[in-house]
């Protein structure tokens, strides 16, 4: 009985799937896209975050550009020297070394060391902020403190700590996605050196000004610029910057520095400086 | 009694100081004239630390197209020229003067007033310009471009805006009790470089009666019709109050003279009758000092200028209350950072509140009642701006009329969760705009 009524229902939906697998095959064959193999293999040593900081919106179109044109300067930032160094195997070329990049908070006025202005309740967003005023701190160039960035990393590497945004060197990919999610502009990239010197601040108000704003601040007094002896520091509108290619990282400028935990070391934590300076 | 078709709220008026005289308020020690005072590029200050100045003298050019001039509001030595606290919340760059007590003008100025038809068109558009006038109701658009539209457009209407909707404020109020000669005369002025095609209309709000009845008085003979207005928030924003005198309605994008129509302050008005007439700059404006922080409220005709905390002297002291300090009115106003602040030419009001709706994360969630659709006069769905801004949208909230909000804070007023939609709105502004400039920089 049962099986009387299986028959027709077998024997048509069977003929069906037959003819469908058939028509499937002829179509995979007749119009075969030959894929090199390498693209899937690049793929795959890929991070495969698709942050966007080589320049291709995805891995997957940066994995086909290298294998097309094995292109040895292309790199990936979030993988660094080891993923270079494997992609080079893939391909049999040599990579170039790649040049990493680290987001830098050009601000230490927390909220210890910065003045405040009026007290901020509207929306907690940088940029809502900084619509209605200045900012919760004197200083119109200084970090406003409410982390508008931190919601574009997309590796964690960014919090809040004292009212200033804190980076995470080991997990900062150097992506740049927070840049511009900043309305003062106090983040910046910069080259990712085991030992180096920067200065973190991003006011170009004069020394007094800045003195009065915040106890962190660059007051452009030359006292880093005399003592250099690889003349890499310059002064430009009341602000010191450190030129990378010059400066040697031999730390005399951090010893004559006034204000204390201006000029800081990246491989050192801010809080291993400020202890130094004040002993 | 006419009023706009869509939208509108009754805020409580709080007019304290609307039967106080206006009073003089003395030169302060120092003053700080911010460049920054219009809608525009700043102007570029000409003067530097140590020159002598005398009233009136210009001390900032107009830079570029849309800019002020802005001059000396009293003599004296030029301190030092630096950047300094504004009450847009930004810091502009400022002109100190330390007055010398003697207040004497410069050569040609402050004249015995003279009939301003012997003057050209081209004539009283100079000295418009070189008065330094802007829109003094808060935007701040500079005077002479205003008065000098596209020869394309055909204006019409001229109407000057004696709505004063704002709660609290009652600068223009006494402006039109106590000098509705002038008030009128700027408005003829006005009238006049539209010669024979244009209707002038003042507008005001019906409960201003003795500004009605003052400026009546002196309009009848000369075919300018005061209108009563309903008393309603917004009825004093442009668009609005074009809508209501001719039932002409503004889109998106467009500007009044797209429409055939002119808007003027009231306070306008009477500058541009002292700069044509007196050839007197602007360098004074009626500032309402009220609120229900402040021992004395008044109607002070301050200097360019004079900060806040000289106000502050001068009017009393403040409680200790006060917890908000709002530089314009309580709908539009903006909060202050600091009373260091300087008057500027868009200061309409200073008013010291304690605030009880300023405490932290008093927002919460949209619950759809509707209410903002209800009351929003250029017919958005503020909470729809606000959800999207929220969720960082920035995309779609175009299509939702974002650029066609003009900031009047009823939806915010009205709103039972509390949201702060106007600020969610200008947070969306600013980040459009950072994102075009980034895309076509």
């Amino acid at each position: 009985m049962i099986s009387e009524a299986f028959i027709p229902a077998v024997t048509s939906l069977g003929a069906v799937a037959l003819a469908l697998g058939l028509i499937i095959h002829y179509v995979s064959k007749k119009f075969h896209v030959e894929e090199d193999p390498t693209v899937t293999l690049i793929n795959d040593i890929l991070p495969g975050v698709n942050c966007g900081a080589c320049g291709y919106p995805s891995c997957g179109q940066f994995a086909e550009v290298l294998v097309e044109t094995k292109d040895s300067s292309m790199s990936c930032p979030v993988g660094g020297s080891d993923l270079a160094e494997k992609l080079g195997q893939t391909l049999g070329i040599t990579m170039a070394e790649p040049k990493p990049q680290i987001a830098v908070l050009l601000c230490q006025g927390d909220n210890d060391t910065a003045r405040e202005t009026a007290e901020y309740l509207g929306i907690q967003d940088c940029w809502a902020a900084t619509q209605a005023y200045v900012g919760p701190k004197q200083c119109r160039y200084s970090c406003i403190g409410l982390g508008s960035c931190i919601a574009f990393c997309d590796f964690d590497a960014m919090r809040l700590e004292n009212g200033l945004v804190v980076i995470d060197k080991d997990l900062c990919t150097g992506c740049e996605a927070c840049i511009s999610a900043c309305p003062t502009g106090v983040l910046v990239m910069q080259e990712k050196k085991a030992e180096r010197y920067f200065i973190a601040c991003n006011s170009h108000d004069k020394g007094a000004a800045t003195k009065k704003a915040c106890d962190a601040g660059c007051i452009a007094c030359q006292k880093c610029v005399k003592v250099c002896e690889d003349d890499a520091i310059v002064i430009d509108r009341f602000l010191a910057t450190i030129v990378q290619e010059k400066c040697t990282a031999c730390g005399k400028c951090i010893e004559v520095c006034p204000t204390k935990v201006n000029c800081i070391r990246l491989e050192n934590d801010l809080q291993a400086v400020k202890q130094k300076k004040a002993s | 009694m006419k009023t706009f078709a869509i939208g509108g709220i009754h805020p409580p008026e709080r007019k304290l100081t609307e039967s106080s005289a206006i009073e003089v308020m003395p030169v302060p020690a120092e003053l700080a004239i911010s460049m920054n005072q219009h809608l525009g590029k700043p102007a570029k200050p000409v003067v530097k630390a140590g020159d002598e100045v005398k009233k009136g003298q210009l001390i900032g050019e107009a830079d570029g197209f849309i800019s002020a001039n802005v001059h000396a509001s009293t003599s004296g030595k030029v301190k030092s020229v630096k950047p300094h606290a504004h009450p847009g919340g930004q810091y502009a760059m400022t002109v100190f003067i330390t007055p010398d007590g003697k207040d004497e003008w410069a050569g040609g100025l402050d004249n015995a007033p003279v009939d301003w038809k012997s003057f050209s068109r081209e004539e009283i558009v100079a000295k418009v310009k070189d008065a330094g006038i802007v829109g003094m109701g808060g935007a701040g658009f500079p005077t002479n471009v205003k008065l000098s539209p596209p020869p394309d457009k055909n204006i019409d209407t001229i109407i000057l805006n004696g709505a004063e909707c704002e709660p609290f404020l009652t600068a223009d109020h006494r402006l039109m009790v106590e000098s509705p000669a002038e008030v009128v005369g700027g408005l003829e002025i006005i009238a006049s470089l539209f010669a024979g095609q244009a209707k002038a209309w003042i507008g005001i709000e019906s409960n201003k009666q003795d500004a009605i009845d003052a400026l009546k008085k002196h309009a009848s003979q000369k075919g300018i019709e005061i209108v009563v207005l309903k008393t309603k928030y917004p009825q004093g924003a442009e668009k609005q109050l074009i809508n209501a005198i001719t039932g002409r309605t503004i889109g998106e994008g467009e500007l009044p003279f797209d429409k055939g129509c002119l808007v003027q302050n009231i306070g306008t008005a009477v500058a541009v009758y002292d700069a044509v007439c007196r050839n007197r700059p602007l360098i004074e404006r009626i500032v309402t000092v009220s609120g229900m922080e402040i021992s004395s409220r008044k109607n002070v005709l301050a200097r360019i200028g004079t900060a806040f905390r000289d106000i502050v002297d001068f009017c009393g002291n403040l409680s200790e209350k006060t917890n908000q300090v709002i530089c314009g009115g309580p709908m539009m106003g903006k909060a202050l950072f600091t009373l260091d602040a300087p008057v500027v030419k868009t200061t309409s009001g200073l008013l010291f509140m304690n605030n009880a709706a300023v405490e932290k994360s008093r927002e919460r969630t949209c619950i759809r009642c509707g209410k903002c659709v209800s009351v929003c006069p250029q017919s958005l769905e503020p909470w729809l701006l606000g959800n999207t801004a929220e969720l960082r949208k920035f995309d779609e909230i175009l299509d939702f009329g974002l650029m066609n909000c003009t900031e009047c804070g009823s939806c915010t007023f009205v709103c039972p969760s509390k949201r702060e939609l106007v600020h969610w709105i200008k947070y969306a502004k600013a980040l459009v705009n950072s994102r075009q400039k980034r895309k076509s920089a």
